[in-house]
Parts: structure tokens; C-alpha cells; sequence
């Protein structure tokens, strides 16, 4: 009773199932002692926490940053309408968006393809440096962020689909064409190596550091 | 406590694994992404073109990023930046050009930029209503060395590729109606276009660029004429009012037309200066051709007053074309008693070639070969020409008897050829007097008088004692017969001889006296012809000297000049022979002549005393003479027959065709076979 009052009412010491000497499924959540290799209840292979996964994290963090560069850099899409061309830009077209006025539409597209990849980019970051180093206790907040980037990582990838679309509906000849730009093949690479990255976190660390902060 | 005992918990931490050993392969991923994008990066750096800059005197439709830069219509770089010359006077354009193109940009590179345009001409480039503005360049394959900043054309050139052409120079002494871009016509077929309209540095004058496309240009030569063409030429003359227009486009835009009127030329090279004319016949007119593009000039000065002598008025060297007059003007001298007096300048352009000298000899040897001819007498002076001189020119001419002068070589603007008095004007003053004579001429008296003679010669044809004659006529051959009847029924020879000699005698003095009729002529020739078949050799000869007289006169060629009146009277006069014919005359004067014939037979008989006969024939003809004279002397109406006779013999000899047939045929004539 003591202990579970002490979960509920004092979360900055918490026993976690790795201190308890068990693994828990990443898949159905049940514990099992440590060592077990694969889960009795739904088959999924047990594999211990570790650090070293944060590696992965890293590296696909690393990856989707560097071709978030050229994805901002190059344009996004090469609109051909009666002789006329243009390309834009992420960026570009968001402030052509704003200068027709289109706000909702600059609003929707700015979030989605500049503020969401930055802030997961941010998130996953910070994520990634705080294990080990959570000091508040019971570490909701993280999870919960971690759950927000996992969630919402994917909807990054509404404006590679809107320029897929587009490049497959417009298709009129010369009257209007619509093409993607190096960017768009960037930018969905930069959105999945990002959300790879947030997969690769093992959510299971954000409980290391309360963990560890109880150990003395 | 020992419970409480127990070892030390073992604090072994496993041994550090180096690093490289924990690193997942994952990290592969990373480089390679980023391996990934330096390559991109690096790859479009490397591609990236060359910087060019480009001033334009504005921008129009000139957009960063977008607008291309087209060579032949191929996209070649696209407008980076859009910016100012220092002194914001021009828009620096900065184009990226394709790096495998930018060696071919040197230093002779055109560019403009390309707009929808509207001239006399039509719409052009409206592609670009859709397309949006765009620069296009020009530039040869040769790599001269690249430049990067460029001047841009205001407007697109004529002719892009100078290649596909040829560039010639045309001068004209003003522009007249033509503007940039008008065409120039070969046959009314646009074959090219004129540019960069400018006024010429040395001298009044207007300098055009013209371009004609190839292989038009092969039609040029050395000895083809230009011509304005511009506008719309109005003339009103005999047949009419001539309205002139070639085309809408050379209305509005003037144009120019040229043509080889004369062969000998040589092809020309780009930049080869032509003379443009102001119109078609000027050029075709002119016979200097492109002499007088910068032809040695030469100031006259003139004491006299030389109204009537125009700009352009011909030069005559020596009787030959060599120039015309291009400017006229007054000069006010100071001689040197300080009196100011006025003087005519003319300015006079020669051709070397006219001279008889090289055609592209220099302004001073011209110069040097007149100041020659000037100490030898050659001097200016004006002369009329035309049928009535009206027309002045300039010639130089050897002038004898003139005091040495000369060339004041040193004058400005140009030498002075010394001048002569104007001859005076033979040719015009000549003129003057055959008019003056002709007016004299009494055409209308003459004209008159004329009329009032056939008027007499027809009244006298007419009238009905000129219609009796022939009834006369035939009494005097009744009479004859009567006569030669009773000499022939007297028997005797000597009275049949002298009957025979006076009928010869009556006939040929009627036929002296009525030698211009016709068939009386005919019929005497018939009675001289039976004459002469009769041994009266004296006779014959008279009668033949006679019948030459005759002839000589019905032959003559005043035949040809026959007036209406008279053809009349002719017709007149057939009509009394046709008369005489039907009244039997012939028919008598041939039994007259039948029994002459066998009186001559009977005389042939009595030859032996043939000279005596002789000379009593003689005597017998005079006396005959005198018998005809008297007969003819008889009434006053036979001598005014007779002059009748006179008159018509005049009207006769005139008569060719009637005299011809007569002299062929005379026997039909008169015997109506």
C-alpha cells in the first residue's frame, strides 16, 4: 500500500520494470522476467532497454535533418500555366499564399511543412539528449510528447501528397502543368527518416532518469 | 551481526567497449544522406552558368528567375538578378547562361529584348502576350574571348545573323518619309529592311543602314540604285490624274526600292556606300550611279545673274555629263577698292570617272588634273540647252581668247574653278528666228490665193465651152478630111503631099497647143507614129521632141503634191476625153490617118523626087502653121480654149498616175480597146 502511495502520491521514486528485473513488451505491455525472448502472450520479441537504440534515433534524426536542407532549398513545385513557368519554394509559396491573401491555406501548409518538421526535429532532439537526464518525476510530459510527435509526424507528409496530386491531376499541356521539384522527393525523404527516427526512440527510457534518480 | 555482514556488493561496471564498436550500422544512413546532398549540392554548383550582366534602359517584363535568355529561340540562361547601373541611368540584368554556351559570348554578342509589337507591318512576337517578355541574344561560333557586361539594344535588330545577308550604307540628302524598320523593296518583294536612321558627321546629309537578305543580296552590285519610295506620288498630266503608292507599310513607314539598271558591276561587300535617290526617276535618271556619294566638289563664282540654273542642273565637261550643281548660294565679295559687291556661288560635284579619270581617283588629284585644264583655258560658264534654252547647265569648256588664270586651290570650302561669260546663247536666238519666220510666213494669203486658182481652173473645166471643144475638134477633123479627101480625089501627088503635110502640120500644132490633154496627146502620138512610118524623117523628129516634152512634163514629180481642187478638174477632164472618145474622134483622125497612110503609100511611089518634095513639104508645114495659126487666131473662143488648154496642161502635170497609164497605153486609152 505504501509503494502504490508512494507511485500515486510521490512519483520521483518509481520502480520501473527493469529495476523489477523485467522486460515489457514494446507491443502489448506485459512484463516478463528478464531474459525472456520473446513474449508468451503476443509473440513479439522481448528485447532489453537500451541505450544503444538511441543511436538509430540519432542517426535517422541526422538523416532527415540533413535532407530537410534541400528541401527548403530547392523548389517544391514547378508550375507551368500558358508559357508561363514558376517554381517554388516551401517557404516561397507560403509567402505567395500570404500575398494572395490565402491565409488559411499559408496557415495549413506553413505548419505543416515548416513548423511540425522543425519542432519534431526539436522534440525527438530533446527527447533523445533528456534520457537519463529526466528529473521530474513519472515523466508524463515526455511521453506525452513523444506521443504527440509520433502522432503527428506523419501529417508532414500532406504537402508531398498535395504536390503528388497535383503533378498527377495537372497534366493539361501547355495550357497548365504542374511538376515536383527536387524538393518534394527531400522533403518526403526528411519526413520519413524523421518519423523512423521518433519510431526508433524506445519510449521506455523516457523512466530512466526517475529511475536512475532514485538508485542514490 | 555477522548476518549484517556480508561482502561488499561488487560494483563491477563492464569494461568500456571502444566506441566504434557501439556504433550502429545505422549511422551509414546519415552519410549517406548526406553524402546524398553534398553530391546534389556540388553537381549544381559545378552546372551552375555564368554570370553575364546586360543593361537595358528598362526591364519591362523582366522577371528574376523566370525570364530566359534565348539564342535561336533555345533557352540558354534565365534572368538571376535585376538591378541598376551605378548611375540608376540603365537596368543591369544579370542572366545565368548556360556554361557550355558562355564561350561562344564574346565581346560581339547582341541582346534585346523580345516584345510583342505592332508596326506598319503587322503584329510580331505576340507569342510572347503568353510567354511573358524574354532577352534574346545573338552571338557568332567564334569564342572571341568572353565578356561578361553588356550593352542591350533598344529594339531588336534587323537582322540578327548578319551572316544571312548583306549590310550596305545608303545616303540620302534627307531622310523623307522613311523610318526606322521600313522595308526596301526589289520589284515591290520586301527584301529587306533599313536601321539606324542618322544624320551624317561630315555633311548634310543622312545616313541609313540598309540589310538585305541573303541571297536578295546577290541582285547588288557596284551599279544598282536606291530610291525612296516613301509616300504616295501624285501627277496630273495629259492622261490624267497617275495615282502612286507602293504599299501600305512604305506610307507609313516610307520605303526604299533599287534595281541594277546597268551591268558591269561587281558584287559588294558589307558596308559598301550607296547613293539614295529621291525617287525612281531620279535614280533612273541620273547617270552617276553611286559616283557621287563624296564626289570632288568645286565652287563657281559667277558675276552675272543666273536665274534659271537649279540645284541638280548637269555638268558638262567638255560636252559630257560629269556632274551636277548641289548647291546654290550668294557670296558677298570686298574688292579692292572696298566696294561690296554680290557674286553667284555654285557648288558643282564631279565624277572622276566622267572626267576620264580612275573612279575611285582622290579628291586632289582631281583637283591637280583641272588646275591643268584651267591653265590650258578651261573655264566654267553657263549655257542653255533645249530647243529653246530654257534649260541651264554648268559647262566646262575650253573658252578661247580667256586672260590665264588659275584654281584657287586653296579656297574654302572647296577649290574655285575660274568662270567665263555665258556664251550667248546661239542655239536658243536660232530658235528664236525660225519661229519669228514662220509666224511671218503669209500662210493665210498663200492658202487663199491657192484656193482661188483651182477655184478658176475648175470653173473653166466646167464650163460648157471647155465641154465644147471637142466638138470643135472634131470639125477641124471633118475639116481635114474634107481637105485630104479632095487632095486624095485630086490624085496628084504634089497636092496629096501637101495636103498630107498641112494635116500633119494642123495636127501637131494641135498638138502643141492642147499638149496637156490626154487623149489628144495619145491620139497625136497615133497620127506622129503613122507619120513617122512615112518617110518624113523631119516631121517625125519634131513630133517626137514634142512628145518628149511632153513626157518630161507628165512625168515630173510635183505629181505627188496634188491638192484636192485639182483631182477635181482631173476628174473633170476624164470626163471630156471620155467624150471626145464617144464622139467618135478617134475613129475619124484614124480615117484621116488611113488615108494619109494611103496617100504616103502613093507618095512612096514618087520617091525619086523625094528631096524637092522635101523641101515643099517644108514650105507646105509653114504654110500649114500659118493656116493652123490663123485658124487658131480665127475667134476668141478658140484662144481662150486655148488657154484653157495652158491651164490644164499645168493641172496635167501634176497628174502622175493618169500621166503614166497614159504614156503605157495610150492607143486603149483613146480607142476605148
Amino acid at each position: 500500500m505504501a509503494r502504490d502511495r508512494t507511485i500515486l502520491s510521490a512519483p520521483e521514486t518509481v520502480l520501473t520494470a527493469r529495476d523489477a528485473g523485467l522486460t515489457g513488451c514494446t507491443r502489448c505491455g506485459r512484463v516478463w522476467p528478464e531474459g525472456t525472448q520473446t513474449c508468451g502472450r503476443c509473440g513479439a520479441r522481448l528485447h532489453p532497454v537500451s541505450t544503444a537504440g538511441l543511436q538509430r534515433v540519432w542517426a535517422w534524426w541526422l538523416a532527415g535533418l540533413i535532407f530537410y536542407i534541400p528541401a527548403n532549398l530547392y523548389p517544391m513545385l514547378r508550375t507551368a500555366t500558358l508559357g508561363s513557368s514558376q517554381q517554388n519554394t516551401i517557404l516561397g509559396g507560403v509567402v505567395e499564399l500570404v500575398a494572395h491573401h490565402n491565409y488559411l491555406v499559408a496557415g495549413v501548409v506553413f505548419v505543416a511543412s515548416i513548423v511540425i518538421p522543425i519542432a519534431k526535429f526539436f522534440a525527438i532532439a530533446y527527447l533523445a539528449l533528456s534520457v537519463g537526464h529526466e528529473r521530474r518525476a513519472g515523466s508524463h510530459p515526455h511521453l506525452r510528447l513523444y506521443e504527440v510527435v509520433e502522432f503527428i509526424g506523419r501529417w508532414s507528409m500532406i504537402d508531398v501528397f498535395v504536390v503528388a496530386i497535383l503533378s498527377a491531376l495537372v497534366q493539361l499541356g501547355a495550357v497548365a502543368s504542374i511538376h515536383p521539384g527536387p524538393a518534394a522527393a527531400s522533403f518526403a525523404l526528411s519526413v520519413a527518416f524523421t518519423m523512423l527516427s521518433a519510431q526508433s526512440f524506445d519510449p521506455r527510457l523516457i523512466w530512466r532518469g526517475p529511475a536512475q534518480a532514485k538508485d542514490p | 551481526m555477522t548476518d549484517d555482514l556480508h561482502p561488499a556488493e561488487l560494483r563491477a561496471s563492464p569494461a568500456p567497449n571502444p566506441i566504434w564498436t557501439q556504433l550502429s550500422v545505422i549511422w551509414l544512413v546519415p552519410l549517406l544522406a548526406l553524402a546524398l546532398t553534398l553530391g546534389v549540392a556540388w553537381k549544381a554548383y559545378s552546372d551552375r552558368g555564368v554570370l553575364i550582366e546586360i543593361d537595358f534602359a528598362d526591364a519591362t517584363g523582366i522577371r528574376p528567375g523566370e525570364t530566359p535568355l534565348k539564342f535561336r529561340e533555345v533557352d540558354v540562361g534565365t534572368v538571376e538578378t535585376v538591378g541598376f547601373s551605378p548611375d540608376l541611368t540603365s537596368v543591369r540584368i544579370g542572366v545565368r547562361v548556360d556554361k557550355h554556351v558562355a564561350p561562344y559570348i564574346d565581346s560581339e554578342a547582341n541582346f534585346w529584348l523580345v516584345r510583342p509589337q505592332v508596326s506598319a507591318q503587322g503584329i510580331s512576337r505576340l507569342d510572347t502576350v503568353l510567354s511573358g517578355t524574354f532577352i534574346e541574344g545573338y552571338w557568332d561560333a567564334e569564342q572571341k574571348g568572353e565578356a561578361r557586361t553588356f550593352q542591350g539594344l533598344d529594339k531588336p535588330p534587323v537582322a540578327p545573323d548578319p551572316s544571312k545577308g548583306t549590310w550596305v550604307e545608303l545616303r540620302a540628302e534627307d531622310a523623307g518619309g522613311l523610318a526606322e524598320g521600313a522595308p526596301i523593296l526589289f520589284r515591290g518583294v520586301t527584301v529587306g529592311r533599313i536601321q539606324n536612321l542618322r544624320l551624317n558627321d561630315s555633311d548634310a546629309g543622312v545616313t541609313v543602314d540598309a540589310f538585305i537578305e541573303a541571297p536578295h543580296d546577290r541582285r547588288l552590285t557596284t551599279t544598282t540604285r536606291f530610291w525612296d519610295t516613301s509616300g504616295i506620288s501624285v501627277s496630273l498630266d495629259a492622261t490624267g490624274v497617275t495615282l502612286n503608292m507602293r504599299s501600305l507599310a512604305s506610307l507609313v513607314q516610307g520605303g526604299i526600292e533599287f534595281d541594277t539598271l546597268s551591268t558591269g558591276g561587281t558584287f559588294v561587300q558589307n558596308g559598301f556606300p550607296y547613293r539614295l535617290y529621291p525617287s525612281a526617276d531620279a535614280a533612273k535618271a541620273s547617270i552617276f550611279g553611286n559616283d557621287l556619294i563624296d564626289p570632288p566638289r568645286f565652287t563657281l563664282l559667277f558675276d552675272d545673274a543666273i536665274k534659271g540654273l537649279e540645284r541638280g542642273a548637269k555638268v558638262q565637261f567638255r560636252g559630257v555629263e560629269a556632274g551636277e550643281v548641289t548647291d546654290l548660294s550668294i557670296k558677298v565679295q570686298t574688292d579692292s577698292l572696298g566696294t561690296r559687291y554680290a557674286q553667284q556661288q555654285v557648288i558643282i560635284a564631279l565624277s572622276p570617272e566622267r572626267l576620264g579619270l580612275a573612279r575611285d581617283t582622290d579628291n586632289e588629284v582631281v583637283t591637280e588634273f583641272l588646275a591643268g585644264e584651267v591653265e590650258n583655258g578651261l573655264r566654267a560658264r553657263i549655257a542653255g540647252v533645249g530647243l529653246l534654252g530654257s534649260t541651264l547647265i554648268v559647262e566646262l569648256t575650253d573658252v578661247p581668247d580667256v586672260p590665264a588664270q588659275v584654281m584657287n586651290l586653296t579656297a574654302e570650302p572647296y577649290p574655285i574653278l575660274p568662270t567665263a561669260p555665258a556664251a550667248t546663247n546661239d542655239l536658243a536666238a536660232s530658235a528664236e528666228g525660225i519661229f519669228k519666220r514662220i509666224d511671218a510666213l503669209p500662210i493665210e494669203q498663200l492658202m487663199n490665193s491657192a484656193i482661188r486658182t483651182l477655184d478658176g481652173i475648175s470653173a473653166v473645166a466646167e464650163s460648157e465651152d471647155t465641154r465644147a471643144v471637142p466638138g470643135e475638134l472634131n470639125g477641124l477633123l471633118a475639116e481635114l478630111r474634107t481637105l485630104v479627101d479632095g487632095l486624095n480625089a485630086g490624085g496628084a501627088a504634089d497636092k496629096t503631099i501637101a495636103a498630107i503635110d498641112g494635116v500633119t502640120e494642123a495636127a501637131s500644132s494641135v498638138l502643141y497647143e492642147i499638149e496637156g490633154l490626154g487623149e489628144t496627146l495619145k491620139s497625136t502620138d497615133e497620127a506622129a507614129q503613122a507619120v513617122a512610118e512615112m518617110p518624113l524623117g523631119e516631121i517625125g523628129a519634131k513630133i517626137d521632141g514634142i512628145l518628149g516634152d511632153v513626157r518630161g512634163m507628165l512625168g515630173s514629180e510635183d505629181a505627188e503634191r496634188l491638192p484636192r481642187a485639182l483631182s477635181d478638174t482631173l476628174e473633170q477632164t476624164a470626163a471630156l476625153l471620155d467624150e471626145l472618145r464617144a464622139g467618135g474622134a478617134a475613129e475619124k483622125l484614124n480615117g484621116t490617118l488611113v488615108a494619109a497612110q494611103d496617100a504616103a503609100t502613093a507618095i512612096a511611089g514618087a520617091s525619086d523626087r523625094l528631096p524637092a518634095l522635101t523641101r515643099k513639104l517644108e514650105e507646105l508645114v509653114t504654110t500649114a502653121e500659118g493656116l493652123v495659126a490663123s485658124y487658131g487666131d480665127r475667134s476668141a473662143f478658140n484662144a481662150e480654149v486655148l488657154n484653157s488648154m495652158r491651164e490644164l496642161r499645168r493641172a496635167t502635170a501634176a497628174f502622175g498616175s493618169l500621166a503614166r497609164m497614159i504614156e503605157r497605153n495610150p492607143r486603149a486609152f483613146i480607142l476605148g480597146r
